[in-house]
Formats: C-alpha cells, structure tokens, sequence
C-alpha cells in the first residue's frame, strides 16, 4: 500500500481505579497523501485517543497503546526512540487541539511559542525563527503579526488563540496534520473561517488532515472518507457520499437524524439518539451500540465486532446491513 | 433500552455517597488510620489517667530523683523525683484540651462571622476582609502573647487567647466556600424556589461547606497544641503547675545535658501527636475533596 | 498603600491592647511609692490621654524613633532592635534559602520521578517535616549534636557553628512544605494541555520541564513564600530563645516579661513590617512571573 499513514488495530487501554478502560479497541484507518479524512463520533468514543495514540501522546500511565502498528511512510512510529519520535512530532505529524484556551501556555509569549518548533526542526537561528512567526501568523489571518508575536496568550481571543494553534501546526511543513475538535470551541461564524483555514492551506502545502469531530456538517464538507467510531471501535466506513447517502450502520442513522441538515429542502423532524454512551470498562456483549438501537434483533447479542464490505469502499459493523437489510430510505 | 444500562451500571459500580465514599477512602490511607489509631489511644490514656496511674502526676519522691528509665518509672523521673509517664500523660490532657477548646472557640467564632459575610456580601463581606488582611499581617504568636498579658494566666483565658487570633482562618474559609456554593446550581434553584437567605445559609450551604471544615480543624488542632507548647515553654502558657508538654520541655531543658531523657520525651510526644494529627488531616483532605473523585 | 494602612492598624491594635494589660509598666515586684509612679508617667507622657500618646507614638515611628525602653536605662528601642536585627536577619534569611535549597529540588525529585522509592521517600520527608514544630526540632538536634555527639553548641552567637543547628531546625518546615507544594504543582502542570502541545510540536522533554512547566509550576512555590517567610519570621522567635541567640525575638520576650512596653510595641512594629515587606515583594515577583497579573 502507499498510505501516508496507516494505523492496523490499535488498541489503546487506560487503567483507573475503577478498573481498564478500553478506549481504542482494534481500529484500523489510513489517510492517502493530500487526502482529508475524518474521525467522527461522541464524546468518549475513542476518536481524540486514537489521535493522541498516533503521536504517541497518551499519559502513560494510566493510559497503555496495548498493540497495533501505527505505520507512517511505512515505518511504524510505535517502534521508533523517544529522540526519533521527537523528530517526527511537530515536524512531520502535527497536531492542533480543541481547547486553543488552554492549549497554549500562558506565560510564555506567542512568538516564543511558535519559534520554538522552528528551532528544534528546522534549526532556524532566534531571529530567522522570529521572522518566520511573523510570516505564520500572517498566514493564518492574524493582523499586525509584529507586535502580537511580543503578546501573551491571554491578549487573544478564542478563535485568534485556534489560528495560533494552527500557525504552530503549518510552521513545519507537516505531511500529516491531526486537528482534535478545532473548532468546538469557538463561536459558529469562526468555525467556519478556521477550517477554512485549515482546508485551503492543507491543500496548498498538499498535507494531509485528519478531521476528528462529532459535526457531521464539517464531515460533508472538508472530508473525502469518513469513520465513524462508537465505543472505541470503528462501526463505519467509506466516503463521505456512501456514509452520508446510504449509511449503513444505526449508530451513523441516529447522528444524522440528529443534526439539523441545511442542504435538505423539507424540515425533516429531529431525533436524538438516547439512552448513555457505553460503558468502556465492562463492554456489553455482542454489538455495542445494542442498548441504544431502534433496530435491534435476536443475532445482535451473539454478533462480535467486525467490519464487513457492503459496498466498494463501505464498511459496516451492522449485522444487518450486512445481511443486506436496509436501514435507511433516502427521502 | 436506557434503563437496561442504568442496571448494568449499578451492578457493576457500586453508588456510594459524598461521606461513605470518603470514609472508605480514609480507611484505605495507612497513614490517616494509624494517625486516627494513635491520636485515639492517646486520647483514651488521658482521659482514663487519673484511675489507672499509680502516680499522681505533682507527687514528688525525694528518694527517686532523676532516675532513668525502670520497671517502676518506665520513662525515670523528673528533678522533683515525679514520674515522667503520668506527667506526660496528663500532659497530653493539657494538649488536647487546648486544641479541642480553641477549636471550639474558633468554630463559635469563626462560622457565623464567615457564613453571614460570605452570604450578605457587600460590605460587610468587605470589611471581614480587610480586618482578615490586617490579621494575616499579624505575627499571631505575638498577638496571643500579647492577649495572654491582657486576659491573665489562666488556662481557660490561653483557649480564649488562641482561639480570638485563629478563627480568621475558619471564617475566610467558610466565606469562600459560601461564595464558590452560591454558584452552584442546586443554590441558585433553592433561590429561586424561594428559599430564604437564612434557610440557604443553614440547611444548604453549610453542611455543604463541612468537608473542608473537618479537614481545617484536623490541622488547627495540632497548631493550637503547639502553640500552648511554644508558650509554655517560653514560661508564658500553662501554670507551671500544671503538667504540660511544653513546661516539660522547659524543666528538662536546664538538665539537658545532665538527664536528657526528662526533654527527649515530651519533645518526642509533641512530634508524635502532631504528626498524627498530620496524617489524619491529609486522608481527610484527599478523601472529601470532591475533584479525586472518579 | 495598603501596608501603610496595615501598619496603622497594627501598631493602633496592639498599642490599645498594651494599655488594656491590668497592671501599668511599673508594676514590679518591689512596689514603687505613688509619687515615683506620677513622676515616671510623667516623664514618658503616660499621663496624656491616650489619642495623644498614640499620636505622639506615631509620629516618633515616622522619623524611625520606636520611643525608649522603660527598664533599659532609657535606651531608644530603635537602638536595641538594631542590636538584635542583625542575627534575626542572618537567621531567617539563611533559613529561607536553606528552605528553598532543600524544598525545590526535592519536590522536583519527587515529582519527575512520581511512584517511585524517590517520591515516596521525598513525601515521607515533607510530611514528617512539615509537621514538626521547628522547637521540637532543634531540641531533638540538640539531644544528639551536642548532648551525644559534642559537635556542635546548644546556643549563643558569634561563629558559624552556631548557626547550623537554628537554621536548620527553622528551614526544616519551610523545606518541607515548599517540597510538597513544588511536587503537586509540577504534577499540576505537567497535566496541562499546554504541556501537551509542546509535546506535540516535538519539544525535547528537558526544554518542555524547563521552559514549560518549571516556570508555571513555581508560581505556586512564590506565593506561599510569603506566609513561609512569615512562618519564619514567627518561629525564629521561639528559636532564638531556644539556641539563646541575642536576636528581636528574643528581645520581645524579655520585653514581656520585664513589661517593657516600649520594647513590646516596637517588636510588634518591626515584624509587622517585615511581613508586609516580604508580602508586597512577593506580589511584584508574582507579577513578573505571570503575565496574566497586572497592577496598576
């Protein structure tokens, strides 16, 4: 395969006391060169600790990357040294997180924040490395960068703090940027300027992205291939269209029917999906999302986990849509 | 559908409340139980003393002066030929009065002035304030010498002492707890049910402050007893006459070299109760803050 | 400002409450005829009224005059505290940085080597430490320096050997507590998102430990500097008294017993000062550390 990245069955376990948390169970996805995919599902499904595991961010302890491969230009990163690890963080892997308040640290300034990076990977000297700041932020839309290089986190607003992030992300040339919710945390009109931010200058450094969000609006948008993720497992893939027209899987049906959808003429009713997300440490028996599921039949007790091809390129771990029942009506 | 996965989940993680959880996380914490276990013994040794001791704590033996260590004074005898254990454990008495009473003191104090300034706010919140600001720059150690000076000698007066320059702590604390409480939701209903002002502060917001309450008296209690100690020795506490840590300290301090054992004991007592004391305090404050819990 | 209104309010406290002590200054063991008494009070200006006597008080504190001494042959207790503040100072401020020497890197220790026999015995440390008086302390260090061992002096002034049992028992408390503070804020600090982008943006870890926790950690380490150095202040009082080193705390508790209000009151004075001193410095320095705070 050519991938940029692939990562094969990463499993990633935290140990609390109440016992092991199996955030990330078996996942596997890969992003090709210049593609954007997204990573989508609710809080606690795993998707922010699939993002850390590839960058091997995760606390340890309480969290363990169990087993897996996470293979970056064909070399996995999980058996790379601290020191090499270190090389490719920033530089080749970056990543912008979702709470630019406090993901930027506050007594340092932003223009030592973001040439820092440029001094470790590209050995600027202080002064190169201020220039190109000022360069940066330029280019993610911050106005009079020469004075707000000299300026503390907390001068800037919310949406200015996620253009920093994204600054900082760029300022290396990555292949891969990882963007963790970037946009939960700003007001709606930022959201879209930011990611359309991150779009245009992914496509023009021709990086990839990985999108991980829980608003399938910004999927349909900015992603070519989507994975829904629910409990730590993957449930559904494919590309943005198939997920998005035909999903195949009740859990992706439930999210859908639970954002109001602006491309759609009729007003169609909204429905949440209820009941609580799963419980980690003691999963359930046979499919996950059981509990939750307007659908549910006998088999779906015994069913184990896995993802099966309905379509070109469209997974589900629906027993029954792969037993080629279907779920939704296009209306 | 969402009631099968309440069922499940209560199988599987026992629900426990604020103080039952806490307690069994105190329970777990060596250190707070063998603190508790020894400030309890001591606690039990002072009260029982006056029956089971075969000394009385003043009786002096002339023939038997500074002995060390033996099967009749297990700890010698002081200058006076009185035995060291019954005076260190009537000594502990001294101790735990003292930081019982100011304690009580403090929270008479302390509480109400604390509650009422953290609820009315405005000015009256701002003048408790300042005069907290004023106090704090107060080396209270001079304060109670210089109130022990006004009030007189006796024991009840050094609770008093102690107690009128402590209770500043209690009452910012409860202030600051009553303000961060009156954010909180279960409040703000209250409120706006109709719940009155005097009906919050009592029924909701104390009891909701008593964790941090507890964990406050649990280190102030120690502080207090080694004040009564620091004063005493310094000869400013306690009557002489009366058995205490730090008037032992004192005694033995002139025969230091001499007996050193008549000053290593109650030096040792004090480290051994505050250090208790310590612990406790520690595994309480772990165990009801609210932020460790999963 | 405000220290100026702490001073006030300090100096008119304990001023009231000295006059509130039953007995006046000449009320010795030998009883002084009527007469003397009218003449001493007269002298000292005891027998204005009271607002007159604070009044006049101040104004002496304002042109550095503390007022005399009523058993010190009419010395000036500027002049006294003088003597004493030299071997204060040199104690608490040897003390501080033993405390700070000993507190920081051991919390550090602790904290970057969490879970293991490091922590534990760095928390052991800290909580023996930091609960044990500093009196009780220097006896124990006594019993065996120089009752045992004969290493060292139980007291007095003028060689270094002197110093090292005081500032050691003194520093113990501080070093402790600032040991336990330093640990929990590294730990804090190091669970911050901020650490993780800086993690993120392939920072080696000893620059992240350096420029990204170190300095949010040590906020919290300055502003308990104030209430130590208080805390120090505080104790070097009972210490002096133990090691018999000539110093202010000592001087105060001569003053109260021989009831020499003079001494007494400009004691209070100076170290109120000092901790409104050693406040206001540590709330410019929180300042500089922390660009998020500004005064104006």
């Amino acid at each position: 395969m050519n991938n940029l990245l692939e990562v094969r069955n990463l499993t990633t376990h935290f140990h609390t006391q109440d016992g092991v948390v199996q955030a990330v169970n078996d996942v596997s996805f890969y992003v090709d060169v210049g593609e954007t995919i997204a990573l989508v599902g609710e809080s606690g499904c795993g998707k922010t600790v699939s993002a850390l595991s590839i960058l091997r961010l995760i606390q340890e302890p309480p969290g363990k990357i169990k087993s897996g491969q996470i293979l970056f230009h064909g070399a996995d990163l999980l058996k790379l040294s601290n020191s090499e690890m270190q090389k490719i963080r920033g530089a080749r892997i970056s990543m912008i997180f979702q709470e630019p308040l406090t993901s930027l640290n506050p007594v340092l300034t932003i223009g030592l924040q973001l040439s820092e990076a440029l001094e470790f990977h590209r050995n600027m000297s202080s002064q190169e490395a201020r220039d190109e700041s000022i360069r940066l932020l330029e280019a993610v839309g911050i106005p009079r960068a020469e004075r707000r290089v000299k300026e503390y986190p907390h001068n800037f607003s919310g949406g200015m703090r996620q253009r920093v992030m994204i600054a900082m992300a760029i300022s290396c040339h990555p292949n891969l940027i990882v963007a963790d919710e970037p946009t939960t945390a700003v007001d709606v009109t930022v959201q879209a300027q930011l990611l359309a931010l991150i779009k245009d200058i992914s496509k023009r450094l021709n990086t990839s992205l990985i999108l991980i969000t829980h608003n399938l609006g910004i999927v349909a948008r900015y992603a070519q291939r989507v994975y829904v993720m629910y409990g730590g497992r993957i449930v559904e893939h494919g590309s943005a269209k198939d997920v998005f027209h035909t999903p195949a899987h009740p859990y992706t049906i439930g999210l859908l029917s639970s954002v109001p959808r602006l491309d759609e003429p009729r007003k169609i009713r909204l429905s949440p999906i209820t009941g609580q997300p799963p419980d980690l440490i003691f999963p359930e028996e046979g499919c996950a999302f059981r509990p939750r599921c307007n659908f549910i039949e006998g088999q779906c007790a015994q069913q184990a986990h896995s993802l099966v091809e309905i379509s070109p390129g469209h997974f589900t771990a629906c027993s029954l849509t792969q037993n080629g029942k279907v779920l939704w009506k296009k209306t | 559908m969402s009631t099968t996965t309440a069922e499940a989940e209560t199988k599987t993680r026992p629900h426990h409340t604020l103080w039952g959880d806490a307690f069994i996380r105190l329970r777990r914490n060596k250190l707070a139980v063998s603190g508790a276990i020894i400030i309890l013994i001591i606690a039990v040794a002072a009260i029982i003393v006056p029956w089971v001791s075969p000394y009385a704590y003043d009786k002096q033996d002339m023939s038997a002066i500074l002995e060390g260590p033996s099967r009749d004074h297990p700890l010698g005898t002081d200058i006076l030929g009185r035995d060291v254990m019954t005076r260190l454990i009537y000594g502990a008495r001294t101790s735990l009065a003292v930081g019982l009473f100011t304690q009580f003191i403090v929270l008479i104090i302390g509480i109400p002035i604390g509650a009422f300034a953290g609820s009315l706010g405005g000015r009256a919140d701002n003048l408790l304030m300042r005069f907290v600001d004023v106090m704090y720059a107060f080396p209270d150690i001079l304060l109670i010498i210089l109130l022990r000076s006004i009030l007189g000698g006796s024991i009840y007066m050094l609770f008093l002492a102690i107690g009128l320059v402590a209770w500043v702590g209690v009452a910012r604390l409860i202030r600051g707890q009553i303000l961060s409480l009156k954010q909180r939701d279960f409040v703000v209903a209250a409120r706006a049910a109709g719940a009155s002002n005097l009906y919050r502060t009592t029924r909701l917001l104390i009891p909701n402050a008593l964790g941090p309450i507890i964990v406050s008296v649990t280190f102030n209690v120690p502080r207090a007893i080694f004040m009564e100690a620091a004063l005493s020795y310094i000869g400013i506490g306690v009557d002489p006459t009366i058995p205490s840590w730090g008037t032992m300290v004192r005694d033995g301090f002139d025969i230091l070299f001499a007996s050193p054992y008549v000053i290593l004991f109650p030096a040792v007592a004090i480290a051994i109760l505050m250090l208790s004391f310590t612990f406790l305090g520690d595994g309480l404050r772990d165990a009801l803050d609210p932020r460790l819990r999963k | 400002m405000w220290l100026v209104v702490v001073l006030l309010v300090v100096s008119f406290l304990t001023f009231s409450l000295m006059h509130l002590v039953p007995g006046g200054p000449w009320d010795r063991d030998k009883q002084l005829s009527p007469q003397v008494i009218k003449n001493l009070n007269q002298k000292y200006g005891l027998d204005k009224p009271f607002m007159e006597q604070y009044a006049r008080y101040m104004w002496g504190v304002l042109q550095g005059d503390l007022g005399v001494s009523y058993t010190r042959q009419d010395r000036g207790v500027t002049e006294i505290l003088m003597e004493g503040l030299p071997k204060t100072a040199t104690l608490g401020v040897l003390a501080f940085f033993l405390a700070m020497l000993i507190g920081i890197p051991l919390g550090m220790a602790a904290a970057l080597r969490q879970n293991t026999a490091i922590d534990y015995a760095s928390v052991l440390f800290s909580t023996i430490f930091a609960s044990i008086p500093a009196f009780v302390l220097g006896i124990l260090l006594m019993i065996l320096f120089s009752v045992y061992l004969h290493w060292l002096p139980t007291g007095g002034w003028g060689q270094i050997s002197n110093l090292i049992m005081p500032s050691f028992a003194l520093a113990a408390l501080p070093a402790a507590y600032t040991a336990r503070i330093t640990r929990a804020s590294i730990l804090e600090v190091s669970r911050q998102d901020y650490v993780r982008t800086a993690r993120a943006k392939g920072i080696p870890q000893q620059v992240i430990l350096l420029r990204h926790i170190l300095r949010n950690a040590l906020i919290p380490v300055l502003t308990i500097t104030g209430p130590e150095l208080a805390a120090l202040v505080t104790g070097s009082f009972i210490i002096e008294n133990l090691f018999s080193i000539p110093g202010v705390g000592r001087l105060f508790v001569q003053g109260v017993f021989q009831r020499d209000y003079g001494l007494i009151m400009g004691s209070i004075l100076f170290y109120a000062f000092v901790i409104a001193i050693v406040n206001l410095v540590v709330d410019i320095l929180y300042a500089a550390v922390d660009p998020r705070i500004r005064y104006d």
